[in-house]
Formats: C-alpha cells, sequence, structure tokens
C-alpha cells in the first residue's frame, strides 16, 4: 500500500502490527468487517470518506454518548444563566417601578441562551474527547485516498492471526491487501 | 440511445447544462475532490483585483470611522429626534443576512433537505462573516468602542452589574451565542474537508493550517460516528438559536414604548424578514461562484430554484406582516400608532418605505414564474433588489418611528445620512467581503463529505 505519502503528513501513523484491506466498493467492506468480526476481530479501525450507514451495521456500532455531554452542558447553562441573573440583581439592587427584583420572564432569555451555548461548547467537547481528537498519531496506517474514494479496514493482529485476516480480506474482494509486520 | 457504463458510485451530475447531444457530466467521489480542491488554488488576477478592490473600499470605511472616533459621534448623522439611525440599520441588516447559514445547515438538516448539501457551506461562512460584521456596529453606535467589554457580565471592582431586564442585555448574549454556535458549527463542518484539503496540500503553510484544522481527521469509523453524534445536537441547538436571535434583536425595538415598534408580531416578522434577506444574499454569492469557478454541474439551476422559492416563501411573510402592522395601527386604539404609519408611507421618508415595500413585496412577486427562478442574470439582480429592500426597511423602521415620538414638539425631519455613514456602511461590505475572499481561495467552499453522500454508495453487487 502506498500510504507512505500520507504518514509524512498528519496524522501520522505509529509503529502498527496488523493488516490493512482497502476497498473500492461498500458492500465488499462489509462483508469482509462480518467475516473478520465473525471469526473474534471486534477492534477493526475502518476508514471511509464519508459514512455508510452499511460499515455502521456491519461494526454494531451504537449511538454516540456526546448526546448526554450535551444535555449535561445544557442543563449547566440553563441554571448558570438563571443563577447569574437572580444572583447579580441581588447584588446589585435596580427596583424598577417598585416590581420584584427577581423578575424571571425576562431572565428566561439569558437563561434559554446560556443554555444553548453551553450545550453546543459541551457538544464540542463531547465529540472531540469521544472520538480522541485532536489526533497526533492515527491508531492504524493512514493512506489519503480514504478521504477521496477508498474504504480502509484495519485488522490489528500480527502471525498467522495477520494472515487469516488478510486472506478474509482478499477473500471478500480487497484491491490491495497489506501486512505490517 | 446509448449506453454508458459508469464507475462505481458515480452518477450524471443532475441538472448540468447541456448543448444539444452533449453528455451530462459524470460525478464520481474523486471528481468531487478535484472539482471543490481546485478552487484552492493560486489567486487569480479577477480575485486579486476583487480584493484589492475591496481592501480600498475597507481602508476608506476605517478612515471614516476613525474620523468619527475622534471628533465624536456628531459627524455619524447622530441627531435629535433620531439617535439609531444607520449603525444599527447596518446591525439589524448584517444579523439578518448570518440567519440564512443557520437556516440552510441546521433547520433544512433536519428536515432533510438533501439540497442544502450543495449549498450549506457558502450560507454558513456567510453566517460567520455576517455576524463578525453586525457585531461591530453595537460598538461603532456606543461611540467608546474601547468600553465595549462592559456589555458583558464580569465581576469588577465597582460590583456593578448588567441590567438582563434589558433586552439590549439579551442582545449581547443572544449575538454573542449565535458568533460562538454558528463559528463552531462552521468550523465541526469543515473538518472531513479540511482533511481531504490537507492530504493534497502542496504549500507547506496551507498543509500546516489544514493539519491544524482538520484535528487530525482520518475517516475512521470512531471519528464518523461521534462526529455526526455531535452534529446531529449542533443542528437541534442551532435551530432555536437562530429563531430567537433575531427574536431579541426585534425585542430591542418592541420592548420600548415607541409608537410603530411596540408590536407582538416583531419576533416573527424579523425572523422571516432575517431568512429572506439572507437567502437572497446567498443567492447572489452562489450565482457568482458558479459562474466563475464554473461549478454549474454542482450548484445546479434546481438548487438555485430551491432557493428562490425560500425568498418567495418568506417575501409573503414579510408581506403579510407589512399590511398586519398598517391594519394594526389602523384597527387599534393608539393614534400615535395611527400616526407613525401614515408619516411611514405618506410623509418625509416616503421614498424609503415605498422602496422597501416595492423591493421586498412586489418584486419579489416575480419568483411565482419558473423561468425567472430559472435564469441566474434575473434571479441575481431580484435578490440584489431584495436586499436593498431589507436594508431599507431596518432604516424605515428605526428612522420613522424615531422621528415621530408622542410629543409632537419633538417631531423633527433632520436626519440625513451623512457620508461618514455612507462611507462606513461601505467599509462593512468591504469587511465581510474580505472574510469572504479568503475564505474562497483557503477553505473548501463547498462540502466535499456531504456532496459524495448524494452519490450512490458504490457497490458490486446492485440491489
Amino acid at each position: 500500500m502506498s500510504a507512505t505519502g500520507a504518514v509524512a503528513r498528519a496524522p501520522r501513523g505509529g509503529a502498527h502490527r496488523g493488516v490493512m484491506g482497502v476497498f473500492t466498493y461498500v458492500d465488499d467492506a462489509e462483508a469482509a468487517i462480518r467475516a473478520l468480526r465473525a471469526d473474534g476481530h471486534r477492534d477493526l479501525s475502518v476508514f471511509s470518506p464519508v459514512p455508510y450507514h452499511e460499515l455502521e451495521r456491519a461494526q454494531e456500532q451504537r449511538p454516540s454518548a456526546v448526546r448526554w455531554v450535551c444535555l449535561a452542558g445544557g442543563i449547566a447553562g440553563l441554571s448558570g444563566g438563571f443563577t447569574l441573573c437572580i444572583w447579580s440583581v441581588l447584588q446589585w439592587p435596580l427596583v424598577t417601578g417598585g416590581k420584584e427584583l427577581v423578575s424571571l420572564p425576562p431572565f428566561v432569555i439569558i437563561g434559554y441562551e446560556s443554555m444553548i451555548l453551553l450545550g453546543g461548547l459541551f457538544n464540542l467537547l463531547g465529540m472531540l474527547l469521544l472520538a480522541r481528537l485532536p489526533q497526533r498519531r492515527s491508531p492504524a496506517p493512514y493512506d489519503p485516498r480514504f478521504t477521496e474514494d477508498r474504504i480502509g479496514v484495519w485488522v490489528p493482529a500480527s502471525g498467522d492471526g495477520a494472515r487469516r485476516a488478510a486472506d478474509a480480506l482478499r477473500g471478500h474482494g480487497a484491491d490491495e491487501v497489506d501486512i505490517h509486520a | 440511445m446509448s449506453e454508458r457504463v459508469l464507475p462505481p458510485g458515480a452518477m450524471p451530475a443532475a441538472g448540468a447544462p447541456r448543448a444539444a447531444g452533449e453528455e451530462r457530466r459524470v460525478m464520481t467521489q474523486r471528481s468531487i475532490n478535484d472539482d471543490i480542491l481546485r478552487l484552492i488554488d493560486r489567486p487569480g488576477p479577477v480575485w486579486i483585483a476583487a480584493f484589492a478592490l475591496d481592501l480600498v473600499v475597507l481602508l476608506i470605511g476605517a478612515l471614516a470611522l476613525r474620523n468619527e472616533v475622534v471628533l465624536g459621534l456628531g459627524v455619524g448623522g447622530w441627531t435629535r429626534p433620531v439617535m439609531w439611525a444607520s449603525y444599527i440599520t447596518n446591525f439589524v441588516f448584517w444579523v439578518g443576512i448570518a440567519h440564512c447559514g443557520t437556516l440552510v445547515s441546521a433547520i433544512l438538516f433536519l428536515f432533510r433537505s438533501h439540497f442544502r448539501r450543495a449549498v450549506y457551506r457558502v450560507a454558513e461562512a456567510m453566517t460567520v462573516f455576517g455576524v463578525l460584521t453586525a457585531g461591530l456596529f453595537p460598538l461603532i453606535h456606543v461611540g467608546r468602542a474601547w468600553f465595549g467589554y462592559w456589555l458583558f457580565p464580569y465581576p469588577s471592582q465597582r460590583q456593578i452589574w448588567p441590567n438582563f431586564r434589558s433586552p439590549l442585555e439579551w442582545d449581547v448574549f443572544a449575538v454573542t451565542t449565535y458568533l460562538t454556535l454558528s463559528s463552531v458549527f462552521f468550523v465541526v463542518g469543515l473538518v472531513p474537508d479540511v482533511a481531504a484539503a490537507r492530504d493534497r496540500a502542496r504549500n507547506p503553510v496551507l498543509r500546516g493550517l489544514y493539519t491544524l484544522m482538520s484535528f487530525g481527521w482520518t475517516g475512521a469509523n470512531g471519528q464518523w460516528r461521534h462526529y455526526y453524534g455531535a452534529y446531529l445536537y449542533f443542528a437541534a441547538l442551532c435551530t432555536p438559536l437562530v429563531l430567537s436571535v433575531h427574536s431579541v434583536v426585534s425585542w430591542d425595538f418592541a420592548m420600548s414604548q415607541t409608537a410603530g415598534w411596540h408590536n407582538t408580531i416583531f419576533a416573527p416578522y424579523f425572523v422571516a424578514g432575517a431568512i429572506f434577506s439572507g437567502v437572497a444574499f446567498v443567492i447572489n454569492l452562489l450565482i457568482v461562484m458558479r459562474k466563475v469557478f464554473k461549478l454549474e454541474h454542482l450548484v445546479t439551476l434546481d438548487h438555485m430554484e430551491k432557493l428562490s422559492k425560500l425568498v418567495l416563501l418568506t417575501s409573503t411573510i414579510v408581506g403579510y406582516s407589512y399590511l398586519t402592522e398598517f391594519f394594526m395601527a389602523w384597527y387599534g386604539p393608539s393614534n400615535a400608532e395611527r400616526d407613525v404609519f401614515l408619516f411611514r408611507y405618506f410623509g418625509h421618508f416616503w421614498w424609503a418605505s415605498w422602496t422597501m415595500f416595492t423591493c421586498n413585496v412586489v418584486l419579489p412577486l416575480l419568483l411565482w414564474f419558473k423561468p425567472v427562478r430559472r435564469n441566474m442574470t434575473v434571479l441575481f439582480v431580484l435578490m440584489l433588489f431584495v436586499n436593498v429592500g431589507m436594508w431599507f426597511e431596518r432604516f424605515v423602521i428605526i428612522v420613522t418611528s424615531l422621528a415621530r415620538p408622542f410629543e409632537p414638539y419633538a417631531w423633527d425631519v433632520n436626519y440625513h445620512i451623512s457620508w461618514t455613514e455612507l462611507a462606513v456602511t461601505a467599509g462593512a461590505f468591504a469587511w465581510f467581503f474580505m472574510f469572504f475572499l479568503v475564505f474562497v481561495k483557503v477553505l473548501p467552499a463547498f462540502s466535499i463529505a456531504e456532496l459524495k453522500e448524494t452519490l450512490p454508495a458504490p457497490k458490486r453487487r446492485r440491489p
């Protein structure tokens, strides 16, 4: 595989042991992933220029947990916005027309905007943490064609396991198979 | 009829213009990379000339602003009773322009309107640069921009806090949240495409920039999973945000007791107007880009037609709002309200009101006709009129109401737009286009990853 050009650019690959299969067709890659998983390879890495539902299903991917991080941010923002308004208006009383200092209806705007702001920022943080971004080293050898039109299936394996994985990848239509020993 | 064998996952470019007998271009995943990444190239003479002209206009605006900072706000046309004029007009105009991006990228994403894929990056960039432009005007307007940080709540020695019951403070929260999240949404959306640009870049500076902006993206399944998980929630958060931001901007007016402003219709009326002007503006940008960069096969006539239908829809909402305002003034109990609306359309500033009405309500009626929606020259001119009309809408709302306060002795029509205001307004456009021109030459201006999703998945065994 001509991955050397990519290695020179970020993200760099480290010392990897395993097999990389490069596919043109999604259904070939899907069949290879299913066969490899059935053979006990659970820690596959799959690279693709767009997310394919077929590959997600083959890997039995669960929904991202980022939504809980986003929810936590939203709750923090909402409560923080209201707290800021109420606390500061009690610190610096500005009586208008003899009305209550703690005027909840206008504070809804601040609470609402703060909820969206922190929800969004937590969402970003959650995505970066869960997807392990930014990353300097790819967990598998990277090929620039993966951002173009090819699908890569990386199987961490060595010895006989690597050879069996290479056979499985070839048998399911991989265009190229490289063993990184 | 001849048959063609297409490469896996390829499809003829939909709606691409063809001469008689000419075959449609075939789009593949690789051709999409090629088509979009070729825009990132050494700037040509047209780009350099446009950028130089832009900088000259920006310099004129900056000099006018310097003049105003040194001499005072009087040179900016400030005079009683019209103490909010073109600067606040510009603020509302640019916030409005900024609304299209989030509409296209977030709301249409949630509604699964796939035509957005070809146009949303340009709209998002327009949003970010539009908010950056809008944010200048409150600072210019307050006069002492260097005290701008007083707008934000922070613990100070004086223990003074902003008045959270003021719509102006709501605006600070709404606009800064909008700027932050629209920028985050824009940058996150760029990640897979910037990684594709990184993998091809030859220029070391650009490659360094793309490496930084791509966060080490490889397109691994673990990355896509969390990326699209987060993208959905960004869209879900930005949708209520975009509706709230222009509602809050409208409450800058509607919460006050000024005749012509104190209306409950303002929030939906402003939101519709913002989408109206924003979509018109993005149509203008797209028409130029698809022509200059020869991208008619990616941004097709169908895309442009769908956007122009959005303009038509929002134009009818805006027109309905104008008529409702007038009706409510006539039907309601307030003499002052009735007087302001008569003054608005038949008083000193009648020309501005009728320009607004003609450009925003009458001319967009042409969009009912399909040949108009698919004729790019006519559409371009029409959208320019819409934007002129929407600038005047904000001018009319602000200036006519302030020129006609409750106390008749304070009525005055002495406001004239000054050269300083004109130069700063032109400078704001130059500020926006400075960012936009750089964006077009440095970042992928169309979404590579999402355009690829419009192609059928490459399969050996056809379903």
